[in-house]
């Protein structure tokens, strides 16, 4: 929005000043129009009560008119947006992933405390023994309003005895004040019936009962039937105990479950979410199967992701080299060949090669007679995974090659022919060199990304073969799928612990990536 | 203005939904390789609506489902007359992968009232407080088969309404293998023929890939009285008690190894291939469930369905049985609507049968069973093939065992010891509960 350049221009140049103004007005309604954008979200957000993003979005309302509507920071103008993108799609997920790492959030452990203990209290309501099922008709007061009125239920019991239930208790209702057709209550007198439509309305139905002698009371089970059910387990505040009445088994928290006291019998179900400090991470250091894992797939994860580095830049390269050369014919045809395995989508590759490294039906044995059992034995599959990856990888190396030697200076290759090098002399002295200026972020880069390469990994072996005893460790694993075998798909979910590796893996990544952007930059000042 | 507007938020809360979901799997990955559900509806809340995007809660409609695409259209139908009887709107969504995405929804606020699916979801649908129970009437539920009322139970309280049954048995190329094999012997040795013949390229076909698959796998192990958990008094799962490496489990896993010697279990038959083998009419036996069969008549294969054979000095194999059912969101913002449809929507017989269609389960309802089998004989030979069949574990332990079982078969079928491989694979099922809590 280079509102103020052209504003000052329009002073200077009077022939230019309509197009100027015009433009001002277009900044200026953008402006307005971003604010009243920012506004929208902000009100669906209070709608559905996240205050503190209302806060952040008022914030940035005012971000945004101080900017773009003031001349105080142009330089900012030019980054805010890099910025905010930054912010939400880079800072804001580390910070999120950081902050589960702390807690236990995973499966079982989902809500707060006071929602997993209704929630286990809700599961122990049980049909009272021997209590009948009623036919069910939702109604209030006949001329109070449908939407807020008390509920009452007309219910139709066993023997077809007709009952009116509401907060108050059960009373017996007259056969002459109700129309009973095939079993339930369509008309009583003094009362209005609602349809499912309005009952669905009535939020408090889920919760409403009709109290009944023993403790329970009579709920409805959806629109038609009652039944009398009552709670098993109660919770009291002041000891912050769970107790069952059915079994007299008190229950106390620990380890963000409701535990038996006693120490006999299982845990209530639900369990809720709380922080646990570093415990995520200090059960990664200390768990046997994560560090004796740990370190061989490791190993593997950086040699994997080396070797994919090296084996598609080099043949990318040579390929480039080659058709570099103006005097092969058909060039054009020929790379755009060459970039096909890149234009295919990378899981159906994928799909493909897996099937083709197939021990029985796949071609390559069936074609070289090998019978090597590629994705079952540990190595063989390691070599299948990294050939699949030289075919998907390769194209973007060459077209990376293509594109930088075409942007080498020519005078530089002719001294270079002038001065007697050889064809291969030329390129290790001259071109490679040149060449890796140009590259070599982008091969880190590479780098960074194989070593999360978890779609390839996933859809080929899925970490597999894995080596008896321990199904958790995989020949082929990665960090990356490691870490979602070890956290949500082995066993239960865990977010928490997943968030930790993830940490773990961020900072490895970062330590391992930094010499590499150091080196590249050393490259720069070298040309 | 309200309901206009939740488009937009939804698209933002799903939107922040994704950048959390990404970041707690894979902080460091530089795109390419998570798979996330899009969040992109503009369903109407019509009584006929089914949106086949990844769902975003419609939040017009007076009901909201969540089924797969096989089942969604059937569920639509019924769903359809419910909506016209009662005067509300009902949108069904496709969910590609309904457990993990009804999970994430459940987690953002956005559930849905009902999903359909598997029994064996119920543990940990329970564990994260998002099922609510649901009160079938002892009259309702005696109607039902009880295999299917028990899957529908956990710790004594019931969670949903099942609606088909669903069980592993050999399905055989009748132009190939006229008569039913009654033994694996029996079965080998028509197979073998028919390898030499150069009419078929393997005996037999069972899913079990380089990972192994202890669903696939388990009938062997039940066959020689093994199994994964032993039973509590009331004859719920134990989770304290793993039989991965009892006796009977070695010995049944022993007779998997023999097989593999001989031809009849490979790991390079998985779940890409097995289907496609029976197919082409290049294998003559497969064990699998309904799910195959649309594909197979399609291809115009003649095939029969039996009971799984037995094994030579141990006993018949017994596949697991699987329930579908409808489960009801403890979230779910239409309570009283979803619990109308599946406790008298959903039990009433011509319901049941017609949810038949959704890959011919023989239905749960005694009812609807007895009207489908008489015009459908592949129905009883799928209830003949369970008879005797444990239903499949419902408690969350159950996610500790796939892998290392599973891949405890592939090891054995690739020629390892039995009896080492499986009791090592018990130890770290047991360890894997534990650090589970």
């Amino acid at each position: 929005m280079a509102l103020q350049p052209t504003a000052d221009l329009a002073t200077a140049d009077p022939g230019r000043g309509g197009r100027a103004l015009g433009q001002r007005w277009l900044g200026w309604a953008a402006l307005a129009l971003s604010v009243v954008f920012i506004g929208y979200v902000a009100v669906q957000l209070a709608d559905k009560g996240y205050t503190a993003a209302v806060i952040v979005a008022a914030f940035l309302a005012l971000v945004v008119l101080a900017l773009y509507g003031t001349r105080r920071a142009v330089p900012l103008k030019y980054l805010l947006p890099g910025l905010l993108l930054l912010l939400g799609l880079q800072v804001w997920p580390i910070v999120y992933t950081v902050a589960t790492s702390l807690t236990n959030y995973g499966q079982g452990h989902l809500v707060t405390k006071e929602a997993a203990t209704a929630q286990d209290i809700a599961y122990s309501v049980r049909q009272v023994p021997g209590s009948p099922t009623y036919q069910l008709s939702v109604a209030v007061k006949a001329g109070s309003p449908i939407t807020t009125a008390p509920l009452a239920f007309l219910l139709v019991g066993q023997g077809g005895s007709l009952y009116v239930g509401d907060s108050s208790g059960l009373n017996p209702l007259a056969a002459s004040d109700a129309t009973v057709t095939s079993g339930r209550i369509t008309a009583a007198q003094g009362y209005t019936l609602l349809n499912l439509k309005d009952a669905n309305q009535r939020k408090d139905l889920s919760s409403f009962a009709v109290p009944t002698a023993g403790g329970g009371g009579i709920k409805a089970s959806g629109f038609n039937t009652a039944y009398e059910g009552k709670a098993q387990l109660s919770y009291d505040r002041a000891t912050d105990t769970v107790t069952d009445s059915s079994t007299g088994t008190v229950y106390v928290s620990k380890g963000a479950r409701w535990v038996p006291k006693n120490g006999q019998g299982e845990a209530l179900p639900v369990g809720w979410k709380e922080n646990v400090g570093t415990r995520n991470f200090t059960d990664i250091f200390t768990n046997d199967t994560i560090r004796s894992g740990f370190l061989g797939i490791f190993v593997w994860n950086i040699a994997f992701a080396t070797l994919s580095v090296l084996s598609t830049f080099v043949l990318g390269m040579l390929l480039a080299l080659l058709l570099n050369n103006r005097t092969i014919r058909g060039r054009g045809v020929y790379r755009s060949l060459l970039i096909l395995p890149y234009a295919v989508p990378a899981f159906v590759s994928a799909l493909v090669w897996l099937s083709m490294f197939n021990q029985q039906f796949g071609v390559i044995n069936q074609v070289t007679g090998l019978g090597v059992d590629w994705l079952g034995s540990p190595w063989a599959a390691r070599a299948a995974i990294l050939i699949t990856n030289l075919w998907l990888g390769f194209p973007y190396m060459f077209i990376v090659c293509t594109g930088a030697l075409q942007g080498l200076p020519s005078d530089v290759l002719e001294a270079a022919r002038i001065d007697g090098a050889g064809a291969f002399r030329t390129l290790r002295s001259v071109q490679l060199p040149l060449l890796l200026v140009a590259v070599g972020p982008l091969l880190v880069a590479s780098f960074a990304f194989n070593f999360n390469n978890f779609g390839l990994i996933f859809l080929m072996t899925k970490g597999g073969p894995f080596l008896t005893p321990d199904a958790q460790i995989g020949s082929t694993d990665l960090l990356i799928t490691y870490a979602y075998r070890l956290a949500i798909n082995g066993t239960a979910p865990n977010y928490g612990l997943a968030s930790a590796v993830s940490v773990i893996i961020l900072v490895i990544v970062g330590l391992m990536s930094f010499p590499g952007f150091m080196r590249s930059k050393a490259l720069e000042e070298v040309s | 203005m309200h309901k206009r507007a939740y488009g937009t938020a939804a698209v933002l809360t799903s939107a922040a939904l994704l950048v959390s979901a990404c970041s707690s799997t894979s902080s460091g990955s530089s795109g390419g390789g998570t798979t996330s559900p899009s969040s992109t509806s503009s369903a109407t809340a019509s009584p006929s609506a089914v949106s086949s995007s990844a769902p975003a809660r419609d939040a017009n409609a007076d009901l909201v489902i969540w089924a797969d695409a096989t089942a969604a259209p059937f569920v639509q139908a019924l769903a359809a007359q419910f909506a016209q009887q009662n005067g509300v709107s009902v949108a069904v969504q496709i969910a590609n992968d309904v457990r993990g995405q009804y999970e994430t929804a459940f987690k953002a606020g956005q559930a849905p009232d009902i999903i359909v699916g598997a029994h064996d979801w119920l543990g940990e649908l329970v564990a994260n407080g998002a099922v609510a129970p649901v009160q079938l009437s002892s009259d309702v539920a005696a109607g039902f088969n009880p295999l299917a009322i028990k899957a529908t139970q956990y710790n004594g309280q019931t969670y949903a309404v099942p609606y088909g049954v669903e069980n592993l048995a050999l399905v055989r190329n009748t132009a190939l293998a006229p008569t039913a094999p009654a033994t694996m012997e029996q079965l080998i040795a028509t197979g073998k023929a028919l390898v030499k013949a150069k009419k078929a390229t393997n005996i037999m076909a069972d899913q079990m890939g380089k990972t192994g698959d202890a669903y696939h796998g388990y009938p062997f192990l039940s066959a020689c009285g093994g199994g994964i958990f032993g039973t509590k008094s009331n004859g719920d799962y134990d989770p304290a008690n793993v039989i991965v490496g009892g006796a009977g489990s070695v010995k049944g896993a022993a007779a998997m190894g023999t097989y593999a010697k001989e031809g009849a279990l490979s790991t390079n038959i998985d779940s890409t291939n097995a289907d496609s083998l029976f197919q082409s009419g290049k294998v003559a036996f497969e064990i699998t469930g309904p799910w195959s069969i649309p594909a197979f008549q399609k291809a115009g294969i003649k095939y029969a369905i039996d009971p799984l054979p037995s094994i030579a000095g141990c006993g018949k194999m017994q596949p697991f049985v699987g329930v579908q059912m409808f489960y009801v969101s403890s979230a779910a913002k239409n309570m009283t609507v979803a619990q109308t449809f599946v406790t008298s929507f959903i039990t009433s017989e011509a319901a049941q049968e017609s949810l038949f269609q959704i890959g011919q389960r023989p239905p749960a309802l005694t009812a609807a069973y007895d009207k489908v089998v008489t015009s459908n004989p592949d129905v009883a030979a799928w209830a003949t093939a369970a008879k005797g069949g444990q239903l499949m574990p419902n408690i969350p332990a159950m996610n500790s065992v796939w892998g290392p079982l599973g891949q405890a078969m592939a090891d054995v079928i690739s020629g390892k010891p039995a009896a080492a491989t499986f009791k090592s694979a018990d130890a770290a099922i047991v360890k894997n509960i534990k650090s589970a809590g």
